[in-house]
Protein backbone atom coordinates (compact mmCIF):
# COMPACT_ATOMS: atom_id res chain seq x y z
CA UNK A 1 0.00 0.00 0.00
CA UNK A 2 2.70 2.40 1.02
CA UNK A 3 4.74 1.63 -2.02
CA UNK A 4 1.85 2.54 -4.28
CA UNK A 5 1.54 6.07 -3.02
CA UNK A 6 4.46 7.60 -4.91
CA UNK A 7 3.23 5.82 -8.00
CA UNK A 8 -0.11 7.53 -7.69
CA UNK A 9 1.63 10.85 -7.84
CA UNK A 10 3.90 9.71 -10.60
CA UNK A 11 1.11 8.73 -12.97
CA UNK A 12 -0.41 12.16 -13.47
CA UNK A 13 3.04 13.64 -13.73
CA UNK A 14 3.92 11.10 -16.35
CA UNK A 15 0.76 11.75 -18.33
CA UNK A 16 1.22 15.47 -17.99
CA UNK A 17 4.74 15.37 -19.33
CA UNK A 18 3.57 13.12 -22.12
CA UNK A 19 0.88 15.62 -23.12
CA UNK A 20 3.44 18.38 -22.88
CA UNK A 21 5.75 16.48 -25.19
CA UNK A 22 2.92 15.87 -27.62
CA UNK A 23 1.89 19.50 -27.78
CA UNK A 24 5.51 20.47 -28.16
CA UNK A 25 6.03 18.11 -31.06
CA UNK A 26 2.85 19.37 -32.70
CA UNK A 27 4.50 22.77 -33.09
CA UNK A 28 7.95 21.42 -33.75
CA UNK A 29 7.99 22.02 -37.52
CA UNK A 30 10.81 24.50 -37.77
CA UNK A 31 11.65 26.61 -40.74
CA UNK A 32 14.61 24.94 -42.47
CA UNK A 33 17.73 26.81 -43.40
CA UNK A 34 17.81 28.88 -46.57
CA UNK A 35 20.48 27.31 -48.77
CA UNK A 36 19.91 28.76 -52.19
CA UNK A 37 17.22 29.24 -54.81
CA UNK A 38 16.22 25.59 -54.61
CA UNK A 39 15.89 24.11 -51.13
CA UNK A 40 14.91 20.54 -51.83
CA UNK A 41 14.50 19.02 -48.36
CA UNK A 42 12.05 16.38 -49.58
CA UNK A 43 14.21 15.19 -52.47
CA UNK A 44 11.61 15.90 -55.12
CA UNK A 45 13.84 17.47 -57.75
CA UNK A 46 16.48 15.66 -59.74
CA UNK A 47 20.05 17.07 -59.61
CA UNK A 48 20.16 18.15 -63.25
CA UNK A 49 16.86 20.04 -63.01
CA UNK A 50 17.97 21.57 -59.74
CA UNK A 51 21.09 23.06 -61.34
CA UNK A 52 19.01 24.31 -64.22
CA UNK A 53 16.45 25.97 -61.95
CA UNK A 54 19.17 27.50 -59.78
CA UNK A 55 20.76 29.06 -62.86
CA UNK A 56 17.44 30.24 -64.22
CA UNK A 57 16.35 31.87 -60.97
CA UNK A 58 19.73 33.48 -60.49
CA UNK A 59 19.59 35.08 -63.92
CA UNK A 60 16.08 36.26 -63.24
CA UNK A 61 17.13 37.94 -60.02
CA UNK A 62 20.02 39.63 -61.78
CA UNK A 63 17.86 41.01 -64.58
CA UNK A 64 14.61 41.74 -62.80
CA UNK A 65 15.68 41.80 -59.14
CA UNK A 66 12.73 39.58 -58.25
CA UNK A 67 13.78 36.70 -56.05
CA UNK A 68 12.00 33.37 -56.47
CA UNK A 69 12.85 30.55 -54.09
CA UNK A 70 11.69 26.92 -53.97
CA UNK A 71 11.27 24.89 -50.80
CA UNK A 72 10.19 21.28 -50.55
CA UNK A 73 9.59 19.55 -47.24
CA UNK A 74 8.75 15.90 -46.60
CA UNK A 75 5.78 16.60 -44.33
CA UNK A 76 3.90 19.46 -42.68
CA UNK A 77 3.74 17.48 -39.41
CA UNK A 78 0.28 18.71 -38.58
CA UNK A 79 0.90 22.32 -39.48
CA UNK A 80 -1.26 24.10 -42.07
CA UNK A 81 0.56 25.06 -45.25
CA UNK A 82 -0.73 28.64 -45.16
CA UNK A 83 0.65 29.35 -41.72
CA UNK A 84 3.84 27.41 -42.33
CA UNK A 85 4.60 29.33 -45.51
CA UNK A 86 4.14 32.73 -43.85
CA UNK A 87 6.52 31.53 -41.13
CA UNK A 88 9.06 30.67 -43.82
CA UNK A 89 8.50 34.03 -45.50
CA UNK A 90 8.99 35.94 -42.26
CA UNK A 91 12.19 34.09 -41.48
CA UNK A 92 13.82 34.03 -44.90
CA UNK A 93 12.73 37.50 -45.97
CA UNK A 94 12.98 36.72 -49.67
CA UNK A 95 13.01 39.74 -51.97
CA UNK A 96 14.54 43.14 -51.53
CA UNK A 97 13.73 45.49 -48.71
CA UNK A 98 11.38 48.23 -49.87
CA UNK A 99 10.50 46.39 -53.08
CA UNK A 100 9.17 43.30 -51.28
CA UNK A 101 9.54 41.36 -54.49
CA UNK A 102 9.99 37.82 -53.26
CA UNK A 103 8.15 34.63 -54.16
CA UNK A 104 8.35 31.33 -52.34
CA UNK A 105 7.10 28.09 -53.85
CA UNK A 106 6.47 25.51 -51.13
CA UNK A 107 5.55 21.87 -51.60
CA UNK A 108 4.90 19.35 -48.82
CA UNK A 109 5.47 15.98 -50.42
CA UNK A 110 3.55 13.60 -48.17
CA UNK A 111 0.63 15.96 -47.60
CA UNK A 112 0.38 16.66 -51.33
CA UNK A 113 -0.05 20.34 -50.60
CA UNK A 114 1.62 23.32 -52.17
CA UNK A 115 1.56 27.07 -51.92
CA UNK A 116 2.94 30.04 -53.76
CA UNK A 117 3.63 32.81 -51.28
CA UNK A 118 3.87 36.25 -52.88
CA UNK A 119 5.63 39.30 -51.44
CA UNK A 120 3.67 42.51 -51.00
CA UNK A 121 5.39 44.25 -53.90
CA UNK A 122 4.31 41.60 -56.38
CA UNK A 123 0.71 41.23 -55.24
CA UNK A 124 -0.58 43.38 -58.07
CA UNK A 125 0.92 41.21 -60.82
CA UNK A 126 1.05 37.84 -59.13
CA UNK A 127 -2.46 38.07 -57.76
CA UNK A 128 -4.09 35.31 -55.77
CA UNK A 129 -5.97 34.48 -58.93
CA UNK A 130 -2.87 34.31 -61.13
CA UNK A 131 -0.95 32.15 -58.68
CA UNK A 132 -4.02 30.00 -58.12
CA UNK A 133 -4.27 29.38 -61.84
CA UNK A 134 -0.58 28.49 -62.02
CA UNK A 135 -1.15 25.94 -59.28
CA UNK A 136 -4.35 24.57 -60.84
CA UNK A 137 -3.30 24.44 -64.45
CA UNK A 138 0.49 24.36 -64.61
CA UNK A 139 2.00 22.76 -61.54
CA UNK A 140 -0.90 20.62 -60.30
CA UNK A 141 -1.40 18.42 -63.38
CA UNK A 142 2.32 17.58 -63.59
CA UNK A 143 2.51 16.82 -59.88
CA UNK A 144 -0.54 14.55 -60.19
CA UNK A 145 1.36 12.47 -62.72
CA UNK A 146 4.32 12.32 -60.37
CA UNK A 147 6.37 14.58 -62.62
CA UNK A 148 7.82 16.95 -60.02
CA UNK A 149 10.68 18.11 -62.24
CA UNK A 150 8.29 19.10 -64.99
CA UNK A 151 5.92 20.78 -62.54
CA UNK A 152 8.58 22.95 -60.95
CA UNK A 153 10.15 23.86 -64.29
CA UNK A 154 6.82 24.85 -65.84
CA UNK A 155 5.71 26.62 -62.65
CA UNK A 156 8.87 28.69 -62.42
CA UNK A 157 8.59 29.57 -66.11
CA UNK A 158 4.98 30.71 -65.61
CA UNK A 159 5.87 32.76 -62.53
CA UNK A 160 8.77 34.41 -64.31
CA UNK A 161 6.58 35.22 -67.30
CA UNK A 162 3.94 36.75 -65.04
CA UNK A 163 6.33 38.70 -62.83
CA UNK A 164 8.58 39.94 -65.61
CA UNK A 165 8.88 43.67 -65.95
CA UNK A 166 7.39 44.45 -62.56
CA UNK A 167 10.74 45.48 -61.15
CA UNK A 168 13.97 46.43 -62.83
CA UNK A 169 17.32 45.54 -61.42
CA UNK A 170 19.41 48.52 -60.51
CA UNK A 171 22.86 49.12 -59.18
CA UNK A 172 22.08 48.57 -55.60
CA UNK A 173 23.55 50.32 -52.64
CA UNK A 174 22.85 48.94 -49.23
CA UNK A 175 20.20 51.12 -47.57
CA UNK A 176 21.34 49.86 -44.18
CA UNK A 177 24.75 51.41 -44.61
CA UNK A 178 23.19 54.73 -45.50
CA UNK A 179 20.98 54.60 -42.43
CA UNK A 180 23.90 53.73 -40.21
CA UNK A 181 25.95 56.57 -41.61
CA UNK A 182 23.31 59.23 -41.02
CA UNK A 183 22.68 57.92 -37.52
CA UNK A 184 26.39 57.97 -36.89
CA UNK A 185 26.68 61.59 -38.02
CA UNK A 186 23.76 62.68 -35.85
CA UNK A 187 25.27 61.09 -32.80
CA UNK A 188 28.69 62.47 -33.67
CA UNK A 189 27.35 66.03 -33.79
CA UNK A 190 25.44 65.52 -30.56
CA UNK A 191 28.39 64.13 -28.70
CA UNK A 192 30.60 66.87 -30.11
CA UNK A 193 28.29 69.54 -28.70
CA UNK A 194 28.04 67.61 -25.46
CA UNK A 195 31.81 67.47 -25.07
CA UNK A 196 32.15 71.15 -25.96
CA UNK A 197 29.65 72.25 -23.35
CA UNK A 198 31.08 70.05 -20.65
CA UNK A 199 34.60 71.04 -21.57
CA UNK A 200 33.79 74.72 -21.44
CA UNK A 201 32.64 74.24 -17.86
CA UNK A 202 35.78 72.41 -16.88
CA UNK A 203 38.55 70.44 -18.50
CA UNK A 204 37.90 67.35 -16.37
CA UNK A 205 34.20 67.32 -17.15
CA UNK A 206 35.01 67.57 -20.84
CA UNK A 207 37.36 64.62 -20.65
CA UNK A 208 34.80 62.59 -18.77
CA UNK A 209 32.16 63.45 -21.36
CA UNK A 210 34.51 62.33 -24.09
CA UNK A 211 35.33 59.11 -22.29
CA UNK A 212 31.64 58.30 -22.02
CA UNK A 213 30.27 59.53 -25.30
CA UNK A 214 32.84 58.19 -27.72
CA UNK A 215 32.50 54.50 -26.81
CA UNK A 216 28.74 55.02 -26.47
CA UNK A 217 28.69 56.48 -29.93
CA UNK A 218 30.47 53.47 -31.32
CA UNK A 219 28.25 51.05 -29.44
CA UNK A 220 25.00 52.72 -30.50
CA UNK A 221 25.70 53.19 -34.16
CA UNK A 222 27.83 50.21 -35.06
CA UNK A 223 26.71 47.77 -32.41
CA UNK A 224 28.29 44.37 -32.44
CA UNK A 225 31.35 45.12 -34.49
CA UNK A 226 33.20 46.83 -31.67
CA UNK A 227 34.98 44.71 -29.09
CA UNK A 228 35.80 45.64 -25.49
CA UNK A 229 39.34 46.56 -26.44
CA UNK A 230 38.19 49.01 -29.10
CA UNK A 231 35.77 50.53 -26.62
CA UNK A 232 38.56 51.12 -24.09
CA UNK A 233 40.74 52.72 -26.75
CA UNK A 234 37.83 54.86 -27.86
CA UNK A 235 37.26 55.85 -24.22
CA UNK A 236 40.88 56.94 -23.87
CA UNK A 237 40.67 58.85 -27.14
CA UNK A 238 37.49 60.43 -25.80
CA UNK A 239 39.32 61.66 -22.71
CA UNK A 240 41.87 63.42 -24.82
CA UNK A 241 39.40 64.77 -27.39
CA UNK A 242 36.97 65.91 -24.70
CA UNK A 243 39.78 67.72 -22.93
CA UNK A 244 41.16 69.38 -26.07
CA UNK A 245 38.03 70.11 -28.09
CA UNK A 246 36.99 73.21 -26.13
CA UNK A 247 40.51 74.58 -26.42
CA UNK A 248 40.45 73.96 -30.15
CA UNK A 249 37.27 75.91 -30.47
CA UNK A 250 38.50 78.73 -28.33
CA UNK A 251 40.82 81.27 -29.95
CA UNK A 252 44.18 79.81 -29.01
CA UNK A 253 45.52 78.91 -32.42
CA UNK A 254 48.61 77.07 -31.23
CA UNK A 255 46.56 73.92 -30.62
CA UNK A 256 45.35 73.53 -34.16
CA UNK A 257 48.45 71.68 -35.06
CA UNK A 258 47.61 68.82 -32.75
CA UNK A 259 44.24 68.20 -34.31
CA UNK A 260 45.35 65.71 -36.92
CA UNK A 261 46.19 62.64 -34.88
CA UNK A 262 42.96 62.71 -32.87
CA UNK A 263 40.34 63.29 -35.51
CA UNK A 264 41.40 60.36 -37.65
CA UNK A 265 41.58 58.09 -34.62
CA UNK A 266 39.54 55.01 -33.88
CA UNK A 267 37.02 55.13 -36.69
CA UNK A 268 39.08 53.94 -39.63
CA UNK A 269 38.63 50.22 -39.20
CA UNK A 270 34.88 50.13 -38.82
CA UNK A 271 33.29 47.42 -40.95
CA UNK A 272 29.52 47.35 -41.39
CA UNK A 273 29.22 44.78 -44.19
CA UNK A 274 27.40 41.46 -43.78
CA UNK A 275 28.63 37.92 -44.39
CA UNK A 276 28.61 35.99 -47.63
CA UNK A 277 26.33 33.21 -48.79
CA UNK A 278 22.78 33.17 -50.10
CA UNK A 279 20.44 35.54 -48.35
CA UNK A 280 16.95 36.99 -48.51
CA UNK A 281 17.10 40.75 -48.87
CA UNK A 282 14.52 41.76 -46.25
CA UNK A 283 11.36 41.54 -48.35
CA UNK A 284 7.99 41.71 -46.62
CA UNK A 285 5.08 39.32 -47.10
CA UNK A 286 1.42 39.98 -46.31
CA UNK A 287 -0.16 36.59 -46.96
CA UNK A 288 -0.70 36.98 -50.69
CA UNK A 289 -0.58 34.01 -53.05
CA UNK A 290 -2.52 30.81 -53.33
CA UNK A 291 -2.57 27.27 -52.01
CA UNK A 292 -3.54 24.04 -53.66
CA UNK A 293 -3.07 20.30 -53.63
CA UNK A 294 -2.37 17.55 -56.08
CA UNK B 1 28.27 80.74 -18.36
CA UNK B 2 24.61 80.72 -17.40
CA UNK B 3 23.62 80.21 -21.01
CA UNK B 4 25.82 77.19 -21.23
CA UNK B 5 24.27 75.63 -18.15
CA UNK B 6 20.80 76.17 -19.60
CA UNK B 7 21.87 74.54 -22.80
CA UNK B 8 23.33 71.68 -20.86
CA UNK B 9 20.12 71.15 -18.92
CA UNK B 10 18.13 71.21 -22.15
CA UNK B 11 20.42 68.66 -23.73
CA UNK B 12 20.29 66.43 -20.69
CA UNK B 13 16.51 66.49 -20.65
CA UNK B 14 16.40 65.53 -24.34
CA UNK B 15 18.68 62.61 -23.61
CA UNK B 16 16.71 61.52 -20.59
CA UNK B 17 13.39 61.69 -22.46
CA UNK B 18 14.60 59.31 -25.10
CA UNK B 19 16.02 57.17 -22.29
CA UNK B 20 12.56 56.94 -20.73
CA UNK B 21 11.15 55.33 -23.84
CA UNK B 22 9.28 58.42 -25.00
CA UNK B 23 10.26 57.91 -28.62
CA UNK B 24 9.99 54.15 -28.45
CA UNK B 25 6.42 54.23 -27.23
CA UNK B 26 5.40 56.64 -29.96
CA UNK B 27 7.04 54.41 -32.54
CA UNK B 28 5.27 51.35 -31.14
CA UNK B 29 1.93 53.11 -31.27
CA UNK B 30 2.48 54.00 -34.90
CA UNK B 31 3.31 50.35 -35.56
CA UNK B 32 0.00 49.31 -34.03
CA UNK B 33 -1.85 51.81 -36.20
CA UNK B 34 -0.10 50.59 -39.32
CA UNK B 35 -0.89 46.98 -38.47
CA UNK B 36 -4.50 47.93 -37.89
CA UNK B 37 -4.60 49.48 -41.35
CA UNK B 38 -3.67 46.11 -42.78
CA UNK B 39 -6.41 44.38 -40.85
CA UNK B 40 -8.93 46.90 -42.10
CA UNK B 41 -7.76 46.53 -45.68
CA UNK B 42 -8.05 42.77 -45.68
CA UNK B 43 -11.53 42.84 -44.17
CA UNK B 44 -12.53 45.45 -46.72
CA UNK B 45 -11.25 43.22 -49.46
CA UNK B 46 -13.41 40.38 -48.24
CA UNK B 47 -16.41 42.66 -48.15
CA UNK B 48 -15.82 43.72 -51.73
CA UNK B 49 -15.64 40.14 -52.92
CA UNK B 50 -18.79 38.91 -51.27
CA UNK B 51 -21.37 40.41 -53.68
CA UNK B 52 -19.60 38.60 -56.55
CA UNK B 53 -19.65 35.39 -54.64
CA UNK B 54 -23.33 35.72 -53.89
CA UNK B 55 -24.08 36.46 -57.56
CA UNK B 56 -22.21 33.41 -58.78
CA UNK B 57 -23.84 31.12 -56.26
CA UNK B 58 -27.26 32.57 -56.95
CA UNK B 59 -27.20 31.41 -60.53
CA UNK B 60 -26.68 27.83 -59.48
CA UNK B 61 -28.36 27.48 -56.15
CA UNK B 62 -31.91 28.53 -56.79
CA UNK B 63 -33.41 27.02 -53.66
CA UNK B 64 -31.02 28.40 -51.07
CA UNK B 65 -32.46 31.85 -50.72
CA UNK B 66 -32.23 31.95 -46.93
CA UNK B 67 -28.50 31.42 -46.86
CA UNK B 68 -27.85 33.96 -49.57
CA UNK B 69 -29.98 36.51 -47.78
CA UNK B 70 -28.14 35.79 -44.53
CA UNK B 71 -24.80 36.44 -46.20
CA UNK B 72 -26.01 39.66 -47.75
CA UNK B 73 -27.42 40.85 -44.46
CA UNK B 74 -24.25 40.04 -42.58
CA UNK B 75 -22.29 42.03 -45.11
CA UNK B 76 -24.64 44.98 -44.76
CA UNK B 77 -24.18 44.88 -40.99
CA UNK B 78 -20.41 44.94 -41.36
CA UNK B 79 -20.74 47.90 -43.70
CA UNK B 80 -22.67 49.83 -41.09
CA UNK B 81 -19.83 49.92 -38.62
CA UNK B 82 -17.68 53.00 -38.82
CA UNK B 83 -14.10 51.84 -38.72
CA UNK B 84 -11.32 54.14 -37.72
CA UNK B 85 -7.86 54.02 -36.25
CA UNK B 86 -9.18 55.24 -32.91
CA UNK B 87 -11.09 52.00 -32.63
CA UNK B 88 -8.03 50.17 -31.34
CA UNK B 89 -8.30 52.33 -28.21
CA UNK B 90 -11.97 51.62 -27.63
CA UNK B 91 -12.78 48.14 -26.31
CA UNK B 92 -16.50 48.49 -26.97
CA UNK B 93 -16.26 49.53 -30.60
CA UNK B 94 -13.61 46.93 -31.10
CA UNK B 95 -15.80 44.15 -29.74
CA UNK B 96 -18.62 45.33 -31.99
CA UNK B 97 -16.37 45.21 -35.02
CA UNK B 98 -15.14 41.75 -34.17
CA UNK B 99 -18.65 40.48 -33.59
CA UNK B 100 -19.87 41.72 -36.98
CA UNK B 101 -16.90 40.19 -38.72
CA UNK B 102 -17.34 36.84 -37.06
CA UNK B 103 -21.05 36.85 -37.98
CA UNK B 104 -19.85 37.42 -41.53
CA UNK B 105 -17.45 34.50 -41.24
CA UNK B 106 -20.11 32.12 -40.02
CA UNK B 107 -22.57 33.21 -42.73
CA UNK B 108 -19.83 32.54 -45.25
CA UNK B 109 -19.13 29.09 -43.92
CA UNK B 110 -22.82 28.27 -44.18
CA UNK B 111 -22.68 29.38 -47.79
CA UNK B 112 -19.82 26.98 -48.36
CA UNK B 113 -21.99 24.12 -47.18
CA UNK B 114 -24.54 25.14 -49.80
CA UNK B 115 -21.84 25.17 -52.42
CA UNK B 116 -20.93 21.60 -51.54
CA UNK B 117 -24.35 20.52 -52.78
CA UNK B 118 -23.86 21.88 -56.28
CA UNK B 119 -21.16 19.98 -58.20
CA UNK B 120 -21.67 22.09 -61.31
CA UNK B 121 -20.95 25.23 -59.37
CA UNK B 122 -17.70 23.86 -58.01
CA UNK B 123 -16.49 23.08 -61.51
CA UNK B 124 -17.43 26.51 -62.82
CA UNK B 125 -14.41 28.59 -63.78
CA UNK B 126 -15.82 31.82 -62.40
CA UNK B 127 -16.36 30.14 -59.12
CA UNK B 128 -12.91 28.59 -59.07
CA UNK B 129 -11.35 31.98 -59.62
CA UNK B 130 -13.46 33.51 -56.90
CA UNK B 131 -12.44 30.70 -54.60
CA UNK B 132 -8.77 31.60 -54.99
CA UNK B 133 -9.46 35.23 -54.27
CA UNK B 134 -11.56 34.52 -51.24
CA UNK B 135 -9.10 31.98 -49.92
CA UNK B 136 -6.29 34.48 -50.32
CA UNK B 137 -8.34 37.09 -48.54
CA UNK B 138 -9.07 34.87 -45.58
CA UNK B 139 -5.37 34.10 -45.39
CA UNK B 140 -4.51 37.78 -45.49
CA UNK B 141 -6.98 38.47 -42.71
CA UNK B 142 -5.29 35.80 -40.62
CA UNK B 143 -1.84 37.19 -41.28
CA UNK B 144 -2.91 40.78 -40.69
CA UNK B 145 -4.66 39.88 -37.44
CA UNK B 146 -1.74 37.97 -36.02
CA UNK B 147 0.64 40.78 -36.96
CA UNK B 148 -1.67 43.33 -35.40
CA UNK B 149 -1.77 41.29 -32.22
CA UNK B 150 2.00 41.13 -32.17
CA UNK B 151 2.24 44.90 -32.60
CA UNK B 152 -0.30 45.41 -29.81
CA UNK B 153 1.65 43.10 -27.55
CA UNK B 154 4.84 45.06 -28.13
CA UNK B 155 3.07 48.37 -27.59
CA UNK B 156 1.19 47.29 -24.47
CA UNK B 157 4.37 45.90 -22.97
CA UNK B 158 6.27 49.05 -23.79
CA UNK B 159 3.84 51.33 -21.98
CA UNK B 160 3.73 49.10 -18.91
CA UNK B 161 7.40 48.39 -18.22
CA UNK B 162 9.17 50.47 -15.63
CA UNK B 163 10.62 53.76 -16.73
CA UNK B 164 8.14 53.94 -19.61
CA UNK B 165 5.02 53.74 -17.45
CA UNK B 166 6.07 56.90 -15.63
CA UNK B 167 6.78 58.75 -18.86
CA UNK B 168 3.44 57.57 -20.18
CA UNK B 169 1.40 58.62 -17.18
CA UNK B 170 3.09 62.03 -17.03
CA UNK B 171 3.58 62.95 -20.66
CA UNK B 172 1.89 60.72 -23.21
CA UNK B 173 -1.13 59.11 -21.57
CA UNK B 174 -1.44 56.43 -24.21
CA UNK B 175 -4.07 53.78 -23.64
CA UNK B 176 -3.66 50.03 -23.81
CA UNK B 177 -4.65 48.71 -27.21
CA UNK B 178 -7.16 45.96 -27.83
CA UNK B 179 -5.89 42.68 -29.29
CA UNK B 180 -8.06 40.26 -31.25
CA UNK B 181 -9.38 37.47 -29.10
CA UNK B 182 -10.31 34.03 -30.33
CA UNK B 183 -13.81 34.05 -31.71
CA UNK B 184 -16.43 32.37 -29.60
CA UNK B 185 -16.81 28.74 -30.49
CA UNK B 186 -13.76 28.61 -32.71
CA UNK B 187 -10.10 29.23 -32.29
CA UNK B 188 -9.56 30.11 -35.91
CA UNK B 189 -11.48 31.89 -38.59
CA UNK B 190 -13.43 29.25 -40.53
CA UNK B 191 -11.38 27.67 -43.26
CA UNK B 192 -12.96 28.52 -46.55
CA UNK B 193 -12.41 25.34 -48.52
CA UNK B 194 -14.41 24.23 -51.50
Amino acid sequence: MQAKKPLKILYPAFILSFILLLTLSAHALDVPKLQGYVNDYAGMISPSVKTKLEAELKTFEQTDSTQIVILTIPSLEGDVIDSFSIKVADKWKIGQKGKDNGVIIIAAKNNRKMRIEVGRGLESTLTDLATGRIIDRVIGPSFKKGDFDGGFTAGVAALIAAAKGEFKSEKKFSPKKQENLSRFLTFLIFSGIFMLIMGSISRILGSAAGAISLPLLAKLTIAGSSGVFTLIILGLAGVVIGGLLPILFSNSSRHYGSRGPWSSGGFGGVDIGGGGGFDGGGGDFGGGGASGDW
Amino acid sequence: MKKIIYLFVLLLSIFSISGCGYNKMQANEEAVKAAWGDVEASYQRRNDLIPNLVEVVKGYAKHEKDTLIAVTEARAKVGNIQISKEMVNDPKAFAQFQEAQSAMSSALSRLMVVVEKYPDLKANQNFKDLQHQLEGTENRINVARSRYNKAVEIFNTSIRIFPNNITNSVLLQLKLKEPFKAETGSEKAPQVKF
